[in-house]
């Protein structure tokens, strides 16, 4: 009995075993780390139905939030590599480390398309006494703890944008935590705080309409939705160490992916990347688009989590040291 | 004017719209029904599913299916005590009561044709009022939101039943659960004893359907061999009278819906536990006890909960800030399609404003005939033997439950809560405060922590603001006020019956 089991087996492994090449020959998950109609959502659906038209089947996209995405990081893991799940996913995994939140990182994983980055900008209400990066310094050093600035809890983007900026300067602000930066620019409107580090994308609209104002622009070039602005490094050069930095959103798939599956799905969602109405909503969103994959992703990925790890543990908001995990300061 | 006119009708003219609005509102209400299906999670199904279509297009049906979603949630809330939805809680208190005594009919009706009103008075504030509104909205500091909090904690005593001792207890128990996860302002883990899943907290859904659904299922299991209710399918439309009647507490529950709506940190759900306590405050005399199928209990919460929808709009629209959930992931869309939801929105394509305006006047149709037919059929559900109810409440829940996160310890959860529903039944403790404490615990201990923050953790600061402000002052009298007349202290003007 057992011998025509194991015969019925091996026959089933036959049959299959072409079929696989085939990839993809059945419809694939897409595990979302963030919740409905936020950026890594938008982002996730509004890129993936393109590139379901080279795949050639549906990519079913649930979010699978909670734990600041070590829940959906830790689901896609537990798969097998198939390649039928990616993960949807934003910058966090690569500092889960050092934050104690987790034992993985996406060196874990096969980055098919890191598709865009956002842009950090400093706002401030518009009726705080200070119109430029160099006079806000000025005054929260005279007024230590008076100026509160929003935050969305250790790691997140504009904790780590004010470790940055407490490497080159002083600065003795209060940090009000908000549930995201959407939150957290309603209350700058509202004068429930006075400062916010938040990406381009988040506040662009409210500046474009003077609802606030912009402060400090965090990358080393002008950017064309803001002319006018001269970068941080212009004024404070010891930045470029660490900019280009900015949050990111990527589909990955776990290590030991087959090849075939990887060059497929990478080939699909590079081309869908580059389709016009995807631009254009990274565009209007303020996203710069980044498209890369193999080396070039892998080195893009390791940079961010040593600058970003570096940051974090120098501000004192991290558990563990970049040092016990081998990651090298920049 | 005309301009504004031409816009407002784009929908009601063009045939498509037309249906797409329609097909909406109706696919709407069932999916509010249906307890752990959401509007959240269809609109956001429906951003790419939507992609390739015309902005118009997508737009048309997401708010047909907003409306009918919200609506939607009372269905089951009346016929099976479980809320479709968190903002139908309030409607299952007085409304399967109603389905008990064989007026399941009357009570959806007199829901529909309130949800219709108080959908409507949220339309006129959003398109008479909408920049005021959303200016005043974002004047709520955190010490604002958590005395709104505080206020809703105080509705315990509406809930709590036979014994306040016993609604508190519940309440606290509630506050427990929204405790569990990740704080959110520091990231501490709370109650998780390292279990990952519990990072984001019990998911309040499945307390939900458990403490209704499943603890009224095995509450059923003693009464197996009595006969269903029947039914009254007769006067399903409520008269005019009666409308005119309840028409003074549509107003000021709808004025209610409107601002909670509106508010950034506030939806539907809040607004609809609010609106039933100010009915419980402001109707002396119901010819039925709240709590026992009083009709006003019915008409706080759906004229409520309905007028919250164009609330939530007046932000979005005006500010492109969202007034919860669904407009949050409506934004989202805008972007897709190549828009640029803002502030700037309302000068950049001034059609986009009375478009909506005018979409949601139509859902809300669409609503009221949608809603009032088919009621004789669905009160069928009520009639249907308790062997084959039953289990189908169970397996709803467990469908329910399973799809809000599509996770199996979820499932876990709402059986747990059933099994402690069933026995908080028996021993005379109300599930309402446990939902309350859910709800609001994060919104309390949030903004209570956030406004000390910001006065950098002085006391004196804080209470100074708190009396120096004219809106949280207005917040803390009314605590203040509601708190002491449910004291001795509290002259009694009315001579006890």
């Amino acid at each position: 009995m057992r011998h025509i089991l194991l015969g019925a087996v091996a026959a089933l492994g036959l049959t299959v075993a072409p079929a696989l090449a085939e990839y993809p020959e059945k419809d694939i998950q897409g595990v979302i780390q963030w919740g409905a109609g936020g950026s890594t959502d938008t982002v996730m659906r509004a890129v993936t139905p393109h590139a379901e038209k080279l795949l050639g089947r549906s990519v079913v996209m649930t979010n699978r939030t909670g734990g600041v995405g070590v829940i959906a990081t830790k689901f896609v893991q537990s798969q097998d590599a198939d390649g039928y799940t990616l993960l949807m996913s934003a910058e966090n995994p690569q500092i889960y480390k050092v934050m104690g939140l987790a034992d993985t990182d996406y060196s874990d994983f096969i980055p098919i398309s890191v598709l865009a980055r956002g842009v950090p900008l400093i706002v401030a209400n518009n009726d705080a006494p200070y119109n430029t990066f160099a006079e806000f310094v000025a005054y929260a050093q005279a007024n230590p703890g008076k100026v509160r600035i929003g935050s969305t809890g250790p790691g997140g983007v504009p904790s780590v944008v004010t470790a940055m900026l407490t490497t080159q300067v002083e600065l003795p602000v209060t940090a009000v935590p908000y549930d995201g930066d959407g939150p957290a620019l309603t209350a700058l409107q509202g004068g429930a705080i006075d400062v916010m580090p938040a990406v381009l994308g988040a506040a662009i609209e409210h500046v474009r309409a003077g609802r606030m104002k912009v402060l400090a622009l965090i990358d080393t070039v002008e950017n064309p939705a803001l002319p006018g602005i001269a970068p941080i490094t212009a004024e404070y050069p010891g930045f470029g160490d660490y900019l280009p930095w900015g949050p990111f959103f990527g589909v990955f798939v776990k290590k030991g992916t087959p090849e075939d599956a990887v060059a497929k799905l990478r080939a699909a969602y590079q081309a869908a990347a580059e389709e016009a109405d995807f631009k254009a909503l990274m565009d209007g969103r303020g996203f710069k688009l980044m498209n890369i994959s193999g080396a070039e992703a892998e080195a893009f990925l390791a940079k961010w989590q040593s600058v970003t790890s570096w940051l974090v543990f120098d501000a004192g908001i991290a558990k563990h040291s970049p040092e016990d995990f081998g990651i090298p300061r920049p | 004017m005309e301009q504004a006119f031409a816009y407002f009708t784009i929908a009601w003219l063009d045939p498509s719209l037309l249906l797409l609005v329609a097909a909406g509102t109706f696919a709407g209400i069932y999916i509010g029904a249906i307890p752990g299906l959401s509007v959240t999670m269809a609109v956001s199904i429906l951003i790419s599913f939507t992609f390739s279509w015309e902005v118009n297009d997508a737009l048309c049906l997401m708010v047909g299916i907003f409306m009918g979603g919200v609506y939607g949630g009372s269905r089951t809330a009346i016929l099976l005590n479980i809320p479709g939805a968190p903002s139908a809680i309030a409607t299952a208190l007085d409304g399967y009561p109603l389905a008990q005594k064989g007026e399941a009919g009357q009570a959806i009706g007199i829901a529909t044709v309130m949800s219709v009103i108080g959908g409507f008075l949220g339309i006129l504030v959003l398109a008479i009022a909408a920049p005021v509104v959303s200016d005043f909205a974002l004047t709520f500091q955190p010490r604002d939101y958590m005395l709104l909090g505080v206020l809703g904690i105080l509705l315990v005593g509406s809930l709590s039943g036979e014994s306040l001792a016993k609604g508190v207890m519940a309440g606290a128990l509630g506050m427990l659960i929204g405790a569990v996860g990740l704080d959110p302002l520091t990231a501490q883990e709370r109650f998780t004893f390292g279990i990952v899943e519990l990072w984001n907290g019990i998911s309040f859904i499945a307390v939900m359907i458990g403490l209704f659904g499943v603890s009224e299922a095995l509450a059923q299991l003693h009464h197996l061999d009595k006969a269903a209710v029947r039914q009254q399918v007769s006067k399903i439309v409520p008269s005019f009278s009666a409308i005119r009647k309840y028409l003074p507490l549509s107003l000021q529950t709808s004025g209610i819906g409107v601002i909670i709506g509106a508010l950034p940190g506030t939806g539907g759900d809040i607004a609809a536990l609010m609106a039933y306590d100010h009915a419980k405050r402001v109707v002396k005399d119901p010819e039925v006890p709240f709590g026992q199928g009083a009709k006003e209990g019915l008409v706080a919460p759906e004229t409520a909960n309905n007028a919250a929808v164009g609330g939530a709009f007046i932000p979005m629209l005006t500010l492109g800030i969202p007034g919860d959930a669904v407009t949050a992931i409506m934004i989202g869309a805008l972007y897709i399609h190549g828009l640029n939801p803002g502030p700037m929105l309302m000068i950049d394509r001034p059609e986009m404003f009375w478009f909506m305006v005018g979409n949601l006047t139509l859902a809300n149709v669409f609503l009221l005939i949608f809603g009032l037919t088919g009621i004789r059929l669905f009160t069928k559900i009520v009639e249907c033997p308790r062997g084959v109810l039953i289990p189908l409440i169970l397996l709803l829940s467990v469908v329910g439950a399973y799809a809000v996160n599509n996770s199996v310890s979820d499932v876990y959860w709402m059986l747990g809560f059933g099994v402690l529903g069933y026995f908080m039944k028996i021993y005379g403790y109300q599930v309402g405060p446990v939902i309350l404490g859910v709800i609001l615990s994060r919104l309390i201990d949030e903004n209570w922590r956030r406004a000390i923050i910001s006065e950098r953790e002085s006391l004196p600061d804080f209470f100074l603001n708190l009396i120096a402000s004219p809106l949280s002052a207005v917040l803390l009298l009314a605590v203040v006020l509601i708190f002491v007349s449910q004291t001795p202290l509290w002259p009694r003007r009315r001579s006890p019956r």
